[in-house]
């Protein structure tokens, strides 16, 4: 059965790095600090995953036929598609990738027949073409509250299997250049010259190697099962792990009162996304009442309960089915069909849109979007990997993975919504990074420019789009951090880059791949090279280029919201223009500071085959754009509704969403227009920063109110300060004053009415109780003391005694009853 | 006057006299002299009013057994013959005069009560203790059984017997002895006090 | 008419107040045991004499023999005591028995 090949496959990939985890972190606990050891083992355990995914990959795309590469067949050049599998065979797999095509080949003839038994074979699942893609069912059952079951599942298709294997892919090349990068901790005394103790001395810790790895292979865990999971609880789980590893690794220097600082704050910042997200949870559960993707398949294979995804239906014209009357959204005709007794349930229409909302909200935060987005910059405080890795290439694009997850379930209003935030988000960002001076943060706030892209790509119904730029910028942007990692290993720790300049002769590797990188953000092509339809181009020229071609369809669509198209437009120009700023600020030109200079040196073999590696990926990665094989594979399993797009429907919803064809209609003008704006910003930076042309330092002074803003970031720290800190403070501190005085004025009150009334108490005790108890005591002691005198001891008298006694009571008797 | 009368008349007033003379005696020998006198005339009073048996045990016991052991006790503890440990002519007094007040009490008592109506012994009557021989019905008594009372006319009894006191008074004799016996034995003389 | 229920009671009284009077003031332990003598002697009297007299029957008399053996064991202790009292005083005085006094 492929769904369980499959299935095992990846929880080979994902479960390995928890293993590493476990031994790493307490094997290097017991173990030598300046071992190895740990790094080997999470190379081993990630590398053994991407193996297994890539396996995965292959399995899945034989057994389907490549049904997804067929589709568009007729714009798939064939070189390309060979050529992209040699690509990535070349690392361990090169006779699996040339099997796949070529089985491909041999198997036409009996295409038909095989699709049969494959539909026959495998599970009911929705098979978009000739064989099924979608692979989900249940890997534990971890509890069961009443209807609610929660689950370990599995839902694997065409996106969860590109994910994968870009994941651990780049994990690996990470792995690989931290073990160059991170290896001054192999020791027992590090020195980090950045913490300062109070008395001004540098602070002294043992080396972190070992826990570096260690937090990495949890990272990677947390990450693979979230693109693993089949229901959005487990989603909600591995996102809180991944925040926790964000956490502990932003917080690596732990010394360091930035980074702990940083560490807090993007936690923070995760927080209040996560709010949204479990509210969007609730109402999913309240609604729908099941959190998984796809249905729930019992052990004879019948059909249980439906998933998410099949719950929400929706018409030919890709709008949700809404009740006519009350406007209500139904849902589950299939499963009220199913089952006949069942009332059909309905959710009202706007808390479709708050669920939707709400997950968003989850990606904002963890996308680092508007107006989340100021932890990323901050988060850079941590070692250049996990800047590489986490908040670059996989974790932060967990956010754009789950909007493109979670698509089926998102009306119009939301995928507005997430058009504008990432539209506000990419220009905000780019614009930030042209002052930026710290080589990390440029880097940063271009990630978070790319993630407004990938956003706004998803937002205005480029599904496709939006996740062909996240794979695509995963591998260039994991690149430019490992060269900037480079760069900083190689000059001591230094970031600046105005420091920096001329340091291609002295590292010329890095210096190249960075360049790679930087055209590949940029999306520098050079048109008509091979046809006069096709260009020649690195990858991110045809990420870019997708998204903004299906925001110009949209805007077409919706002139309204004409913005969507016009920022990322100027965006693209303005990323071209920071990037290359970047790159000659710290390669080009003359040495700024000749001590940096002097000591600067290229990296070690280990740090810079990575480089090498996840360059010519950068490069080639997507070749073929919108009809090669990546893109192909990317959108085999997207939701029915994309393609044909959405019609606006009068009543529901004033928004048209563009399909496929719509998109291709405008794509050449998209392109041009794109292109266009990328060549002139790299024009500009040229002008300004690799030639002598211009004085940069009096544009800046003439600009400086502007510069400024920009250097402040927007100002979004400070306003969030005043909007958030200052009012919490000014409420904590009102709260302190009404303890102070009304709360601790009442206890203290009480306390003293106590103090009085128990000394009330005492003199009562003291005087009423005791007295009456010392009274009964003393009398009865007198009466016995004068009674002492009647026992004289003398036998005789008693005897007197009783006879007086009888006397008197007889004369007492003879008295009261005379007669 | 009657025989019986005057018999009871002799001895009440010998008993009286006797025990007044007990009272008024100085020494403890002519106390115990007197002593036998008016016991013994209390037996010839049990046996005029028929209760034969009784005054017989009263002779037997008393005079018999007490009044001995008492001379022994006297014997025993008698420093020397005659002796004489004197009274206070106050305290004579003062117990004289309340002896006199209680008799008038009593006195007071029996004449203020109205007794059950008196039974004469006639031969239908044969139950009641007021007739002689009561020898028989005395024994039976002691056996658990009632002729006065129950084997009358056949009806239920109406009395039971005495057989558990008779062995309770029996095995309580025991007790005393064996009591009387331990704490009269002798010891080695404790250390003489001074007079 | 015989002697009468009465005439017994008022020997039994004389009796019993002689024998109250010879324990109030005898100081002679004998003596007060021949007190309590003539008083159990007082009681036995005006048992028979009712036994004698009303309807008690037999049970008066039955009464009076325990009185009479209680009388004998009373004698048999009282003198054993009486005897123990003496070896340790050496007199037969009961005033001289004050150790309980209050």
């Amino acid at each position: 059965m492929v769904g369980e090949t499959l299935r095992n496959l990846l929880m080979i990939a994902w479960l390995l790095p928890l293993v590493g985890f476990a031994v790493e972190i307490f094997g290097g606990f017991w173990g030598s600090r300046q071992s190895r050891a740990a790094a080997w083992i999470a190379v081993g355990c990630i590398a053994t995953g991407f193996v297994c995914s890539f396996s995965a990959l292959m399995i899945w795309g034989n057994a389907n036929h490549w049904s997804v590469m067929h589709k568009a067949e007729h714009g798939a050049s064939h070189e390309s598609h060979d050529g992209h599998q040699g690509e990535k065979g070349h690392e361990e797999h090169a006779p699996a990738g040339h099997e796949a095509p070529a089985e491909k080949h041999g198997s036409v003839s009996s295409e038909s027949q095989y699709k049969l038994t494959a539909l026959a074979a495998e599970e009911a699942n929705t098979a978009h073409a000739a064989g099924p893609t979608v692979y989900s069912g249940t890997l534990y059952y971890l509890a069961r509250f009443g209807s609610l079951d929660l689950s370990l599942d599995y839902y694997i298709d065409s996106l969860t299997l590109v994910m994968f294997t870009m994941v651990t892919f780049i994990a690996t090349c990470i792995h690989l250049f931290a073990m160059g990068y991170m290896s001054e901790e192999l020791t027992e005394e590090y020195v980090d010259h950045h913490a300062h103790l109070s008395n001004g001395h540098h602070v002294h810790r043992p080396g972190r190697f070992y826990r570096f790895f260690a937090f990495l292979s949890l990272f990677c865990f947390s990450m693979l099962g979230l693109v693993l999971a089949g229901n959005i609880f487990q989603v909600f789980i591995f996102w809180e792990l991944v925040g926790i590893c964000s956490f502990l690794l932003i917080g690596f220097y732990t010394e360091r009162k930035s980074a702990s600082n940083a560490a807090n704050k993007a936690f923070i910042m995760n927080r209040v996304g996560d709010f949204g997200f479990l509210i969007g949870l609730m109402v999913l559960w309240t609604f729908f009442g099941t959190f998984r993707f796809g249905e729930t398949v019992n052990d004879k294979g019948e059909v249980v309960q439906a998933g998410l995804f099949q719950l929400l239906q929706r018409d030919d014209t890709g709008n949700v089915i809404r009740d006519v009357e009350t406007g209500e959204v139904s849902v589950g005709a299939a499963d009220a069909a199913m089952n006949p007794g069942n009332a059909r349930k309905t959710i009202p229409y706007f808390l479709l849109v708050v669920a939707g909302l709400g997950v968003f909200a989850g990606c904002v935060g963890k996308s680092a979007q508007f107006p989340l987005q100021t932890w990323l910059p901050d988060a850079m405080e941590g070692p250049t990997p996990v800047s590489a890795l986490v908040h670059s290439a996989t974790m932060v694009a967990a956010g754009v993975y789950l909007v493109g997850r979670f698509y089926p379930m998102f009306v119009q209003e939301v995928l507005l919504t997430i058009a504008y935030v990432g539209c506000i988000t990419l220009f905000m960002a780019a614009t930030i990074a042209i002052v930026a001076t710290d080589i990390k943060k440029v880097l940063a706030y271009s990630t978070i420019s790319q993630l407004g892209y990938m956003m706004l790509g998803l937002g205005v119904f480029g599904w496709g789009a939006g996740l062909f730029h996240l794979v695509t910028h995963a591998f260039f942007k994991s690149l430019m951090f490992l060269c900037s990692g480079s760069v900083i290993y190689g000059c001591h720790h230094e970031q600046e880059m105005p420091k920096m300049g001329g340091l291609w002769r002295k590292m010329p590797i890095t210096a190249f791949t960075m360049l790679v990188g930087v055209i590949a953000i940029s999306g520098l092509a050079i048109p008509g090279l091979i046809s006069l339809s096709s260009v020649f181009a690195f990858s991110g020229f045809f990420s870019k280029d997708a998204v903004v071609a299906t925001s110009l369809a949209f805007v077409k669509a919706n002139p309204s919201h004409f913005l969507l198209f016009l920022m990322p437009l100027l965006t693209a120009g303005i990323t071209a223009f920071y990037m290359f700023r970047l790159w000659f600020y710290t390669f080009a030109g003359k040495p700024r500071d000749m001590h940096v200079y002097d000591h600067c040196h290229e990296s070690p073999l280990i740090m810079t085959v990575p480089l090498l590696v996840l360059s010519v990926l950068a490069a080639f990665c997507a070749v073929g754009g919108e009809q090669g094989p990546l893109f192909l594979l990317i959108t085999g399993d997207q939701p029915s509704h994309v393609s044909h797009g959405v019609a606006a429907v009068a009543g529901a919803s004033t928004l048209t969403l563009p399909g496929h064809d719509a998109v291709h209609a405008v794509h050449a003008e998209a392109g041009t227009y794109a292109l266009i704006a990328a060549a002139s910003g790299t024009l500009i930076a040229w002008l300004l920063y690799g030639t002598t042309m211009v004085n940069v330092a009096e544009m800046k002074r003439q600009l400086s109110g502007l510069h400024g803003f920009l250097v402040n970031k927007w100002h979004f720290d400070e306003l969030y300060d005043a909007l958030f800190m200052k009012p919490a403070h000014i409420i904590g501190k009102f709260c302190t004053w009404i303890d102070r005085t009304i709360f601790d004025g009442i206890i203290h009150g009480s306390a003293k009415v106590m103090i009085a009334v128990s000394k009330w108490d005492r003199l009562f005790d003291e005087s009423v109780v005791d007295g009456f108890v010392n009274l009964l005591g003393s009398s009865t002691f007198a009466v016995g003391r004068s009674l002492r005198v009647v026992q004289t001891g003398r036998l005789r008298q008693y005897v007197m005694f009783i006879v007086v006694g009888v006397v008197a009571l007889f004369a007492i008797l003879f008295t009261t009853f005379p007669g | 006057m009657s025989g019986e009368n005057f018999l009871f008349s002799v001895f009440a007033i010998l008993t009286c006299v006797s025990a007044l003379a007990v009272v008024l005696s100085q020494t403890v020998v002519r106390m115990a002299f007197w002593l036998v006198i008016s016991l013994g005339s209390t037996a010839a009073l049990f046996f005029l009013a028929n209760a034969d048996f009784v005054g017989a045990a009263q002779l037997l016991i008393y005079v018999g057994g007490t009044l001995v052991l008492l001379v022994f006790g006297v014997m025993l503890t008698a420093s020397g013959p005659y002796m004489k440990i004197g009274t206070s002519a106050g305290e004579t007094v003062v117990a004289g005069l309340l002896g006199l007040l209680f008799l008038f009490v009593v006195f007071a008592c029996i004449g203020g009560v109205e007794w059950r109506k008196p039974v004469t012994g006639s031969a239908d009557n044969i139950a009641t203790g007021a007739v002689g021989n009561t020898l028989r019905p005395l024994g039976l008594s002691f056996l658990g059984v009632r002729p006065d009372a129950d084997l009358a006319n056949g009806k239920p009894p109406e009395a039971s017997g005495y057989l558990l006191p008779f062995e309770i008074v029996s095995v309580h004799l025991l007790v005393v002895l064996i009591g009387a016996s331990y704490l009269a034995r002798a010891k080695r003389r404790a250390a003489p006090v001074g007079q | 008419m015989a002697a009468g229920l009465n005439a017994y009671l008022l020997v039994g009284a004389v009796l019993f107040v002689c024998g109250v009077i010879c324990m109030a003031t005898k100081r002679n332990g004998i003596g007060v045991l021949m007190g309590v003598e003539l008083v159990l002697n007082g009681a036995n009297v005006n048992f028979v004499a009712f036994s004698r007299y009303t309807d008690l029957g037999l049970d008066g008399q039955i009464f009076s023999l325990f009185v009479i053996v209680l009388a004998a064991a009373e004698a048999a202790v009282a003198l054993a005591i009486a005897l123990n009292f003496y070896n340790n005083h050496l007199t037969i005085d009961v005033d001289r028995a004050n150790k309980l006094k209050g």
